[in-house]
């Protein structure tokens, strides 16, 4: 087993909870165990970042500085925004003593330990496509998804930019594909995987953010994909929530199901539905669970 | 050795369009803009594109290859020739096609001219004619955003500006942040509140795009980013985006998680989610909206708090506080981290300098 702090960040503790159950009962059977982090805030999901960017990395060094406290070499998120957030903030205090010594003085401050050992912040899916994880990940996938047409989403901020990220080539990236056939599912391609669902202006720009949802759900929709899978819940709450909205502006009900990677993964594995949680959709998952039950 | 492509040829007054694939031979060392020049050359003098410089300084051949937009004259062709791939080149996106790859950049220059590209002076003259002097740490806060060459690489890709062609967008943003950042310039809160507006900084959905395709690494989502801390510094904060932004704030210092519930409320004012009510009941439906009491509050959120206290009174705030960060990544980008063996023509960094005559390893002689 391999020991990863776990940051699981605002949304899996509270809107998406299905994505910490689900996260929380795949774990081992991946290779992975979870340390809770308990004293941990938001990252700030790039608001802090441009509203006050000191207040933003003095946040994600006191998220590191935790972390780091419980021994484990890697920060494990399950958020592309988070990852960000937290990769970035970590590249800056790493790569400028200066900088590093001045928060962790503030820290100390406020009676925080340092952040002195450096730790690696590495999202779930990095852990899982790659290594020992994907190895544990395809036995585990032993139920399998029958077949199933899966149409991927990335989510931008895992693969951009990517001297930050740095997993993949952020133009031909292959993880979620690799995981969706390793599960036992076929893997849709299509133009807009790798763009923007417009999540972060939702609120304050809902037509412009519309405008960019519709694209990859219109596009798996015309694939015929019977799920879309993102390993970013903040993609996952405009797909699925605000999917809706998508009526008034294409005349089409799209009912497209959204799932959560670790939801993907969890069904190829057998994972029971109380740490699924599809109730907590707003599209419903019946459709694809009855193809599976076939 | 030999190059195939296929290009998209259009015509806008003939509305004709075709791909079209060609084969020329040239040089190891041959970019893409030399690859056209040969096409144009030998096979199709019609072929429309624009070059210049062919040294990555005046921004004229932004093109799209495999739907990625580069600059023709940073990409080497050596490695993709040999790989047998045959690449798709394309005019660049969110600009109507004029012919081949030449595209229409009247919105282009427009949006740049909007913001008033240019020094509005307000210092005082230093007396008998001296010079006055900036310190080049106050120049430097701006650096990257004086490397645009203004090649629209990024407007492009920009994802916000294919769903609302009125967003002013990164190229323009960028160069709105060069002069807020100019210690020269006297109109820096004008211009915050101008990027401020309806088309401006809120409109970014963060996507990235920007700064992956930028070939002279100017970060032009880093630039908005300094755009909007700067501005909420100033209390130029009335946009929803900049509500939505400073709620975060507010909730990582009292609580440390986001309260996800009272932010549409706290972004959209009160009326406004009054009538995302059908909405919101749905969601609430599905767990979507968490009752805001009793309030998620992180252990230990006094550290939070009190950090938010020394960090206010330290002035790194605005965008100050982006510039550091930067800084810091500098090293990184520039190999200065220590590690020593550090490959600078590793993957990640800027293509090898590619001399005439010189044989790439592997390369067939």
């Amino acid at each position: 087993m391999k020991q990863v702090a776990y940051y699981k960040g605002c949304l899996a503790s509270l809107s998406a909870k299905e994505l910490d159950t689900s996260t929380r009962a795949l774990a081992p059977k991946v290779g992975l165990e979870l340390i809770e982090l308990e004293s941990v805030t938001c990252c700030g999901a790039g608001d802090i970042h441009e509203a006050e960017p000191d207040y933003y990395l003095h946040l994600n060094a006191r998220i590191l500085a935790y972390a780091a406290a419980t021994g484990a070499d890697t920060l494990m998120t399950v958020c592309n925004v988070c990852t960000l957030n937290l990769r970035q903030a970590n590249w800056q205090l790493m790569n400028d003593t200066e900088l590093r010594a001045r928060v962790n003085e503030n820290l100390a401050q406020v009676g925080v330990q340092p952040y002195e050992r450096d730790i690696e912040v590495k999202h779930f899916l990095w852990e899982v496509a790659a290594g020992e994880g994907y190895e544990k990940l395809k036995v585990a996938a032993h139920r399998g998804l029958k077949g199933l047409k899966i149409a991927p989403f990335y989510g931008c901020q895992i693969l951009r930019p990517s001297k930050l990220m740095g997993f993949e080539d952020p133009d031909t990236p292959s993880s979620l594909e690799r995981i969706i056939e390793a599960c036992g599912g076929e893997a849709l391609d299509y133009p807009a995987k790798l763009k923007c669902c417009g999540f972060p202006i939702i609120q304050a720009r809902e037509e412009t953010a519309l405008g960019e949802l519709v694209q990859p759900i219109e596009q798996a929709y015309e694939m015929g994909a019977d799920a879309m899978v993102t390993p970013c819940p903040l993609c996952h709450l405009s797909l699925d929530a605000w999917q809706s909205k998508l009526k008034k502006t294409t005349g089409k009900d799209f009912k497209m199901p959204i799932l959560h990677l670790s939801q993907l993964i969890g069904v190829a594995a057998g994972i029971s539905e109380a740490d699924l949680q599809f109730k907590r959709h707003v599209v419903s998952l019946d459709k694809v669970m009855a193809k599976l039950d076939a | 050795m030999k190059v195939a492509l296929k290009i998209w040829r259009s015509n806008s007054q003939t509305g004709e369009r075709a791909l079209r694939e060609y084969e020329v031979d040239a040089p190891e060392w041959a970019t893409l803009l030399d690859v056209l020049d040969l096409v144009k050359d030998r096979h199709d003098g019609s072929l429309a594109y624009r070059k210049s410089c062919r040294m990555t300084i005046c921004g004229s051949c932004g093109m799209r290859m495999d739907g990625k937009t580069v600059l023709a004259c940073r990409t080497r062709m050596y490695e993709i020739a040999e790989a047998g791939h045959i690449p798709v080149i394309s005019a660049m996106g969110n600009m109507p096609v004029v012919k081949d790859l030449v595209t229409d950049m009247d919105s282009f220059w427009e949006k740049f001219k909007a913001v008033k590209p240019y020094v509005q002076p307000g210092y005082i003259e230093p007396p008998g004619g001296r010079e006055h002097i900036i310190s080049r740490e106050q120049m430097s806060a701006i650096h990257k955003e004086s490397l645009c060459i203004n090649c629209g690489s990024c407007v492009s890709e920009c994802n916000a500006m294919e769903s609302d062609p009125a967003f002013l967008g990164p190229h323009a943003l960028a160069k709105a942040m060069r002069f807020v950042g100019d210690p020269r310039d006297s109109k820096r809160i004008d211009r915050l509140e101008e990027v401020s507006g309806h088309n401006g900084i809120h409109q970014c959905t963060r996507c990235y795009y920007c700064n992956e395709r930028c070939p002279k690494g100017v970060d032009p989502r880093d630039a908005i980013a300094k755009l909007s801390a700067e501005a909420i510094k100033e209390s130029i904060d009335s946009d929803m985006g900049a509500k939505h932004a400073k709620w975060f704030v507010t909730s990582a210092k009292t609580t440390g998680w986001l309260r996800e519930t009272e932010l549409v409320p706290k972004t959209q004012g009160v009326l406004a989610s009054i009538k995302q009510a059908k909405f919101a009941l749905e969601l609430a439906r599905h767990g979507k909206v968490p009752p805001p009491f009793p309030p998620h509050v992180a252990k230990n959120v006094k550290e939070a708090r009190r950090l938010h206290g020394i960090v206010a009174r330290q002035g790194r705030n605005g965008f100050a506080g982006i510039v550091q960060g930067e800084q810091a990544m500098a090293k990184l980008e520039h190999g200065h981290t220590g590690h020593s063996d550090r490959d600078p023509y590793g993957p990640g960094s800027f293509p090898r300098p590619y001399l005439p005559g010189e044989k790439r390893e592997g390369a067939k002689a």
